[in-house]
């Protein structure tokens, strides 16, 4: 009896790794399997200057929100020069640093799991440039009736994520931390 | 055997609140804390205005407006106002201790855990025999602690499947592809409830003893390699 569960522990210790077989490939596979911490999310920003610089004009998003490509178009000199209509240009040395981060965190080398959806729904095409022209983001946006974003004062566009999610900024998106403002009963 | 079942009980439900209690403390209070970014906002608001690169957008009314907006899409986000509203901090947030979709992480868990206390009260060498075991004292179906935390097991995988499917119908989607976390996390935990299922299933129906644990032990697995996959 005992050697029998023997025997089913390793069969099911093997199923378990072929699982998540299509992603062991990847660095940092054995700390994301072994760690009870919990990475539903999206990685939370904790590079100083990618917090202060972007955050001196918008949201810091995160960049587990994009994938590698779409931060290669969008983080350079040219690119930023006219960064959504705005010139944000950045010194050299400040530029290389929030380039490597956003690169380093980027989607698709994220475990984290909202930020492994986007990577594999943008793994081909284009890079996307917007994060709210993402499929997935769309998606998960599409029941939310107009009036509750671009006609509320307090929300005015998709891209203000943390005007609603009251823990954007620690990567959590959650719907039961959503608070959109001016409208308390959204989710009835 | 009554007193043992008693304790079982017991144990059962102590290592469940224990576990509810730790996936709602993990939920809420091990994030990092991160400054808001509105309180950037608040702290960097008079380098806001100083900053070279506002001075630059030629056709910016206001640099606040501007800079706030770059990422907007939209142009009616892009109001141009001339005075700063003054900045009120709104009422602190709480998201509620227990929702549908939380409901649906915590049966999970506790599948996952009533799966495990099944295996361990599982009974001893004689019950697994199935050919020349001589004379064997009548099958328990029903009454034992094994078959009762087997039952509660599939009851809270079913259970777990049906708030999943309520409130994360909006997260699968067909054309999503088929390493897709939430998909994967569906397949998975169908597959898990339905080993569940049959194991259980499987024994209840049997007057001899029957070899329905790598079924269960399977389907137990499965789920919390679900339970892993979007964790």
């Amino acid at each position: 009896m005992m050697q029998r569960k023997w025997e089913v522990a390793a069969l099911l210790a093997v199923v378990l790794s072929v699982s998540s077989a299509y992603a062991v490939a990847k660095e940092g596979f054995w700390d994301w399997m072994f760690t009870f911490q919990r990475q539903k999310n999206i990685k939370p920003v904790i590079d100083k200057k990618y917090q202060d610089e972007c955050s001196e004009c918008h949201f810091a998003y995160q960049p587990g929100l994009l994938p590698s490509k779409s931060w290669e178009v969008l983080l350079t000199p040219e690119a930023l020069h006219k960064h959504f209509g705005v010139n944000a240009e950045l010194d050299n040395d400040t530029l290389k640093v929030i380039h490597a981060y956003a690169v380093a965190n980027s989607a698709e080398k994220s475990w984290y799991k909202r930020s492994r959806k986007i990577a594999v729904a943008t793994e081909e095409g284009p890079a996307p440039l917007r994060i709210t022209e993402l499929r997935y983001i769309s998606l998960k946006h599409r029941d939310i009736p107009e009036k509750m974003i671009k006609g509320n004062k307090g929300v005015k566009s998709l891209s203000f994520c943390d005007k609603c999610h009251t823990q954007a900024a620690k990567g959590i998106y959650d719907t039961d931390t959503v608070n959109i403002p001016n409208f308390p009963k959204w989710d009835d | 055997m009554k007193c043992r079942v008693k304790y079982g009980n017991a144990a059962t439900s102590i290592c469940l609140a224990l576990l509810s209690g730790m996936a709602y403390a993990d939920d809420t209070a091990t994030h990092l804390d991160l400054p808001t970014a509105a309180s950037v906002y608040a702290k960097d608001l008079q380098s806001l205005e100083s900053r070279s690169f506002i001075s630059q957008t030629a056709n910016a009314k206001s640099a606040n407006s501007s800079v706030y907006l770059i990422a907007a899409k939209d142009s009616d986000a892009l109001p141009v106002q001339q005075t700063i509203t003054p900045l009120v901090s709104a009422p602190q947030f709480e998201p509620s201790w227990l929702s549908g979709r939380k409901a649906h992480q915590y049966l999970g868990l506790g599948t996952v855990m009533f799966a495990g206390l099944t295996m361990l009260a599982a009974p001893g060498d004689g019950e697994s025999c199935e050919t020349n075991c001589g004379t064997q004292p009548p099958r328990q179906t029903s009454g034992t602690t094994h078959t009762r935390l087997a039952r509660t097991t599939a009851a809270l995988a079913v259970a777990t499947v049906a708030t999943g499917l309520i409130y994360h119908w909006d997260d699968i989607h067909w054309e999503d592809a088929f390493t897709d976390p939430d998909k994967m996390h569906a397949r998975l935990g169908a597959a898990g409830v339905l080993l569940l299922l049959y194991a259980v299933n499987k024994s209840a129906n049997s007057s001899v003893p029957t070899d329905h644990a790598p079924a269960a032990e399977l389907g137990a697995v499965a789920m919390l390699v679900a339970i892993k996959l979007t964790w």
